[in-house]
């Protein structure tokens, strides 16, 4: 194989695929590459999916994508050991289809053969080792003893950036920039996820949990119901475990032995573990996202986001990868495909909502690193009901019961207020 | 039939991942950098535990199981894992993702 593409796209991620299709929709010749043998074999992530993008690109995709469940509960957990204090929010049709759950396995599939269908070439089980870059310029890529030679290349590989970590194209990835995800999916009759988390066919819950999940440590657990499986997962920062010499592989089995949990998964059979990273940088990336004769786009580009409450990212890969077709068309057009020429991608980033909403969250993963989200506050919470809620004879107050609990716990007012302010400064 | 009533053992878990192992590791671990190293991330982080220690303390580390997922490379303080995605078409082949 050497051949000569307008587009080479290496990943058939959202974003790539994204690409992809709306490069092949205005003619032109695009290859996208991907590792897997088979579309979505490789790409992992929670479970939800924000529709906002798809309702813009996609229109059709209520009636075409592999979609599990509208999420119609949202559920925030903080877990000690054995308690747990719930907050959800339940809202009827309406809000129904602002996100649902699905398999991004089966998603990327789907969003596969639009782009396929629009003309793209997906060239599935290649995995790109390197770049052809001549005079600085990134001239194709490179797969074991093929070169396939494009005007322009667009990086989409997903967040663990190994081509261009390797290619010192990007600061190297720093153990505190990203989280590790790790997943497990459970098989239960629908009818059984519908009475126990009390929802009808095709409505679901998406949760986050707090505190005992991730035993303690910076990151916490998830939970969406697809229509006959539960995804149940951790996600912690990866500089976390060695610090707390805590393994990853048992955290979400500790997690998953608490007593709320097995209740939920009684009777279940797990059928898939799974990892993956998930970016948490912050700091907006801007340096590296365009070079000579390449763009990046999606998780690769550090375009994911966990506010605590959200956690994005598959809107965030489809809109980037629009906007990189926008961008090469616009370049293609006036014939060039120079970082000066490309540059244009990054004043539209700059205008959508990708770095709106990544720069009015910026400070969010500074905040989430305070240790007593996952350890004392959860645990004050909880202590604060347990008590208020016990009936013995001795009255108990909500204020000098929290207090009492405060003091317990060496939690200081101040500090609580102070931690509260933070809150509500930066997310 | 259920298999959720206790803690399922990495082995157990990684029985039902679906993997087309390659001959050729994608991964290469220069272990004489580990001897040095006192926190050893890749204990920790590996989700499917493929790094251990010997009876000697040396690191032992095995690239069947791999989930691809990237901590080891990033995690190791010393450059020690040599990190590539296996061959098109090889590793693990996920179903629910």
């Amino acid at each position: 194989m050497s051949e000569k593409f307008d587009v080479a796209i290496i990943g058939a991620g959202p974003s790539g695929l994204t690409a992809g299709y709306f490069l092949a929709k205005s003619g032109l010749d695009v290859v996208i590459l991907d590792k897997a043998s088979e579309l979505g074999a490789k790409n992992v992530y929670g479970g939800r999916i924000y529709s906002h993008v798809l309702k813009k690109y996609f229109p059709e995709y209520k009636d075409e994508a592999p979609i599990e469940r509208w999420v119609r509960k949202e559920q925030l957990y903080f877990m000690t050991r054995d308690s747990a204090v719930k907050v959800e929010f339940f809202a009827d049709k309406g809000f129904l289809e602002e996100s649902f759950t699905a398999y991004l396995t089966k998603f990327v599939k789907w969003l596969g053969e639009k782009a396929e269908n629009a003309g793209a070439l997906i060239a599935n089980g290649v995995r790109v080792d390197s770049l052809i870059i001549e005079n600085k310029k990134v001239k194709g890529v490179i797969a074991g003893e093929d070169k396939l030679i494009a005007d322009y290349v667009v990086i989409a590989e997903g967040a663990n950036t190994v081509l261009l970590d390797s290619l010192n194209l990007k600061p190297k990835t720093k153990p505190n920039e990203v989280a590790l995800g790790v997943k497990e999916v459970f098989r239960l009759d629908s009818e059984k996820i519908n009475e126990r988390f009390g929802v009808n066919d095709d409505e679901g819950v998406a949760a986050l949990l707090v505190g005992y999940p991730s035993l303690g440590a910076i990151g916490g657990g998830f939970l969406y119901t697809m229509k006959n499986e539960v995804a149940l997962g951790v996600v912690v920062r990866l500089d976390e475990p060695a610090r707390k010499r805590i393994k990853m592989y048992d955290i979400v089995e500790e997690f998953r032995m608490h007593p709320l949990l097995k209740r939920l998964l009684k009777d279940s059979y797990m059928i898939e573990y799974s990892a993956h990273f998930v970016v948490e940088r912050g700091k907006l990336p801007d340096r590296y996202l365009v070079g000579d004769g390449y763009l990046v786009i999606g998780a690769a580009a550090g375009f994911e986001l966990n506010t605590g409450l959200i956690v994005r990212g598959v809107d965030f890969a489809i809109e980037s990868g629009k906007i990189a077709a926008d961008t090469i068309l616009e370049a293609h057009s006036k014939g060039g495909s120079d970082r000066n020429a490309l540059s244009i991608y990054l004043k539209k980033l700059r205008n959508s909502f990708i770095y709106r909403e990544l720069e009015a969250f910026r400070k969010a993963p500074e905040f989430l690193s305070n240790e007593r989200i996952y350890t004392k506050y959860p645990e004050l919470l909880n202590d604060f009901f347990r008590e208020i809620l016990t009936v013995d004879g001795n009255p108990r107050r909500l204020y000098p019961t929290l207090r009492g609990i405060m003091k317990k716990k060496k939690i200081s007012l101040l500090g609580l207020i102070r931690d509260g302010l933070r809150a509500v400064r930066s997310i | 039939m259920s298999n959720v009533e206790k803690k399922l053992s990495i082995e157990e878990r990684l029985a039902l991942v679906v993997f087309n192992v390659d001959e050729e590791p994608h991964i290469i671990v220069d272990v004489s950098k580990c001897d040095t190293c006192d926190l050893k991330p890749c204990l920790y982080v590996c989700p499917a535990n493929l790094y251990t220690l010997d009876e000697n303390g040396k690191i032992q580390f095995n690239y069947e199981g791999c989930l691809e997922c990237g901590s080891c490379r990033v995690a190791c303080p010393n450059d020690a894992v040599k990190w590539n995605h296996p061959r098109g078409g090889f590793g693990v082949q996920y179903r629910f993702g």
